[in-house]
């Protein structure tokens, strides 16, 4: 008798468990399933918007026959982006000019007050906030915003400059490798580190842009930026030349990477790698429309099909990070990072649309005092 | 003498347009794109940044020193390949000439990672080898900054000198030795002392290139932590995008240079004490400097071996390795790729950009040239009143970093059917490289003794017969020298064409040279093989197969 009592036990706290665990993984698929199909219901919105907005402006494209785009982006990525839109949408042709940012936004603005009409797109990073600040470009809502990692109502955002903490895998161990942003200013990675110029409208100035955006805690702030100056290492006006120079042993830490950057030289088998743990920081890469556009139906237009997720495969296969929340890549934030990873947004206004006051009133004091 | 006062001022009027317009913006209130409105707060922060001073004196030393050495050199080669009896006489007359093809940008990536603390391969080379453990080279340094530019900047002083010396009185030097002056004596006291307006020349050029000169700056001086003036002015545009106060940066340049040509004017003032071509002939007096000889061929091929052949097999390996690092580098040619060649060659505007750059250099190195000799003839051999001012104007454009040339220039064209063309292009490339052209033509007319246009003026010569059956001819070699300098210049601009290039006209050095903007080293390094191959090819064929001269 006992003995089948305690079968019936037994088996009641069986039930019981296996009936509380069901009831809970039943209440967890629904609460994963909430933001999924959310997110589901984000991506087939976004489908339907840029098909309708397709249709609508592609037949006035099509009159307008042209698209002139200036642009940051390699030449070789220019190519393979007019050639996709112009394979897409015939009876379009597309050219580009490519300078830096300094060079777009004096052109353009010399242009803008000039009157000239010689521009459609404007595909750079730093460059659109500058620009619409001085009233040179016509805000345009895309309809897929849904969808964006980072929105702006007034500059399309068709992909993402992600920068990480890199590293030389020769010259530094995984296990002594700083495991946050401010971990840098530690004073043993002194003589290991290259740093960006804080000074300069540039990664490093990005993120510290983005890092006071989130800490929002003044001390926190400037004492990192302390912390970094007390290391005394050597600081760099052109990222890229850093990023080389930390390839090829001169530094261990190279303060910030690029993500793209980084993967490409992983794939050649170049001794860099990035700290994972180390949330990385995200800044808009936008395709904004210029005021005086000639065309600016075709502007719209491409810029709807670069956040498209034709137009991100096409972005993502150059290398270039997505701009989609809902796009898996070898560059998204999902992929790249571990689970969870929030990434550190680049917004704040006065950093993105003037640079030099944002620097004199944050860093210079600390930088320059 | 009406017509090459009037083309004088023709001419002087095209490079003081874009010249005043951005004057003028160093005038006005706001940024690009702002309303704008005159003032002159952007002078008073100029002259209220306590950064000025340490940074002038930076820029300063920098380009002093890099003037110094490249001319010096430059005089130092001229003088062995024109004047002595150094064996191996068709490689010496080769040998200074191939490193003017060298970009500077590609000597300055090719020294930085051979000199480069840690991961040099010089330092390298050391420790591995003799056990060094001391870094002793240092690119990021004022004295790595000046061996890169100086490098740069021998080309000017070889060439401006090298028709100096190529053309002189024989009289002048024959008096000496009739008075027992010996070889070394006479070589001191006569022959170069009378190249000095054409040195001069040079050094002023080459210093002004090295005030306004950015690239070495940023990538060896900044991680050195020596900031040059130049930096404020880009600062002003790449941060701030406020032309006004980048061009009220300039002027801090413009009055440099101005000092620095009155210093030059004022040396050269007793013109006819230099002039080496008088109406008595002349030739070259070749002296015979004995066992020296073999040490002069050791400077040659030294500077061979520092100016090009060294920054150029670093580029080749590194153009074929996967990476940079020392380690990798020494593994070559074990691991020897070619990507990088076949991604340079599908460039997008490889081909359509080689082709316009070679037409329009070719057209710019010829007009900027005869210009540049029409002013100098003006200056010096017409007795009008207020003529020196060209020597200013024509000089001026040198004073101005690129990029706030260039903006000029676009406003300038703005709004006219030239804008976005590439007679825009043409023209700003006319104007930024005009100096180079004046400047030689300049220093050559000095060498020229008024007697001998004097005889033509006796005999009843209008001023073409002078210009065209006198001067011309004798300033042959000069002519040659120049028009090599700046096409060799003009094929690989990048700063002024930039913003001068427009969609569907591509310009080959501005996407090729795209790489070493971007970082991207070995596609860099890969595309300045290729374009250095085409350029060592070219300039072999003219001298062998056409026995073209390029002065020698």
């Amino acid at each position: 008798m006992t003995k089948r009592i305690g079968t019936v036990i037994g088996i009641v706290i069986l039930a019981t468990l296996f009936l509380w665990r069901g009831g809970q993984g039943a209440e967890k698929s629904t609460k994963d399933a909430a933001p999924k199909a959310a997110a589901t219901n984000a991506t087939t919105n976004a489908a339907k918007a840029f098909d309708t907005v397709s249709k609508e402006l592609y037949p006035k494209a099509k009159q307008e026959g042209n698209l002139i785009i200036y642009s940051v982006w390699d030449v070789e990525h220019l190519r393979g982006v007019s050639d996709a839109f112009m394979k897409r949408y015939p009876g379009i042709k597309v050219t580009y000019w490519q300078g830096r940012n300094p060079e777009i936004v004096t052109r353009v603005l010399t242009e803008f007050q000039g009157g000239q009409s010689s521009v459609d797109v404007i595909l750079s990073d730093n460059a659109p906030p500058v620009i619409r600040a001085a009233g040179g470009i016509m805000p345009y809502e895309t309809v897929q915003k849904s969808v964006l990692v980072l929105h702006d109502p007034t500059l399309p955002t068709v992909s993402l400059q992600i920068q990480a903490l890199s590293y030389n895998t020769k010259k530094i161990k995984p296990a002594e490798l700083p495991k946050s942003w401010e971990d840098v200013a530690n004073p043993k990675f002194k003589g290991m580190v290259a740093l960006d110029d804080p000074m300069r409208a540039g990664p490093l100035s990005s993120m510290l842009a983005g890092l006071k955006g989130q800490w929002k805690n003044d001390t926190r702030f400037n004492n990192f930026l302390k912390g970094l100056k007390a290391l005394n290492v050597p600081v760099h006006k052109s990222t890229s030349a850093m990023f080389r120079l930390v390839i090829a042993g001169e530094y261990a830490i190279c303060m910030p990477a690029l993500l793209h950057d980084v993967f490409e030289e992983k794939g050649k088998g170049t001794p860099v790698d990035y700290v994972q743990t180390v949330p990385p920081i995200v800044f808009p890469r936008q395709a904004g429309i210029y005021a005086k556009a000639p065309n600016p139906n075709t502007a719209k237009l491409f810029a709807e099909w670069a956040i498209s997720t034709e137009g991100q495969q096409v972005i993502d296969s150059l290398g270039r990070e997505s701009a989609r929340n809902d796009f898996k890549s070898k560059t998204s934030i999902e992929s790249a990072f571990p689970k969870g990873t929030k990434p550190v947004p680049v917004t704040d206004k006065l950093f993105l649309e003037d640079p030099k006051k944002w620097l004199d009133t944050y860093v210079k004091p600390i930088w320059e005092g | 003498m009406i017509v090459p006062l009037l083309a004088s001022v023709i001419v002087g009027g095209a490079i003081i347009t874009p010249v005043v317009i951005v004057l003028l913006r160093s005038l006005t209130t706001g940024k690009l794109g702002a309303s704008v409105g005159f003032t002159v707060a952007n002078y008073l922060r100029v002259f209220g940044d306590r950064d000025i001073l340490p940074m002038l004196n930076n820029s300063i030393l920098y380009a002093a020193g890099s003037a110094a050495l490249g001319t010096g050199l430059g005089a130092l080669l001229a003088w062995i390949v024109a004047r002595t009896n150094t064996p191996g006489k068709a490689l010496v007359e080769l040998m200074p000439l191939y490193p003017i093809l060298m970009p500077p940008i590609m000597k300055n990536i090719a020294w930085i990672l051979l000199l480069a603390p840690k991961s040099g391969i010089l330092n390298n080379l050391l420790q591995e080898y003799f056990g060094v453990e001391t870094l002793i080279f240092n690119a990021f340094s004022m004295a790595g900054m000046v061996w890169v530019f100086g490098l740069a900047c021998v080309p000017l002083g070889y060439l401006f000198l090298l028709p100096v010396f190529l053309s002189f009185d024989p009289s002048l030097e024959e008096s000496a030795y009739i008075a027992g002056s010996r070889p070394v004596h006479t070589t001191l006291r006569i022959t170069f002392p009378l190249a000095v307006p054409a040195f001069l020349s040079a050094l002023v050029l080459n210093f002004l290139r090295g005030l306004r000169s950015f690239e070495t700056p940023v990538l060896q001086g900044t991680p050195g932590n020596i900031n040059v003036f130049v930096s404020r002015v880009y600062d002003s545009m790449a941060l701030e995008f406020n032309t006004g106060l980048a061009t009220a940066y300039s002027v801090v340049l413009v009055v440099l240079s101005v000092i620095t040509l009155i210093f030059y004017v004022r040396a050269t003032r007793f013109s006819e004490r230099y002039a080496t071509i008088t109406g008595k002939g002349y030739r070259v007096k070749v002296l015979d400097i004995g066992a020296w000889k073999y040490v002069t061929f050791l400077a040659v091929f030294l500077y061979f071996l520092a100016g090009i052949a060294i920054p150029f097999v670093v580029l080749i390996v590194v153009s074929m390795i996967p990476y940079f690092d020392y380690e990798t580098f020494m593994k070559f040619p074990s691991n020897m790729v070619l990507s990088n060649y076949t991604k340079v060659m599908r460039h997008p505007s490889f081909v359509t950009g080689l082709y316009n750059s070679l037409i329009l250099s070719i057209i710019i190195a010829l007009t900027t040239v005869l210009a540049g000799i029409v002013m100098a003839f003006t200056i010096y051999r017409t007795k009008t009143y207020g003529t020196k001012i060209f020597e200013f104007i024509g000089t001026l454009p040198l004073a101005f970093p690129p990029l706030v040339l260039s903006v000029g220039l676009v406003i300038v064209f703005l709004g006219t059917p030239l804008y976005n063309s590439l007679w825009a292009l043409g023209l700003g490339l006319f104007v930024a490289y005009f100096p180079y052209a004046f400047r030689n033509a300049s220093g050559s007319i000095v060498n020229i003794h008024k007697e001998l246009d004097e005889a033509a003026w006796v005999h009843g010569a209008k001023w073409r017969h002078v210009f065209f059956q006198i001067t011309l001819p004798i300033l042959k070699p000069s002519v040659g020298g120049a028009l090599f300098y700046i096409f060799i210049e003009a094929i690989r601009n990048v700063d002024v064409a930039v913003l001068l290039t427009s969609p569907g006209h591509e310009y080959g050095p501005v996407t090729l040279f795209e790489y070493f903007r971007v970082g991207q080293w070995a596609e860099a390094a890969a595309g300045g093989v290729i374009y250095l191959i085409i350029l060592i090819v070219a300039v072999s064929v003219a001298k062998f197969a056409f026995n073209l001269k390029f002065s020698l």
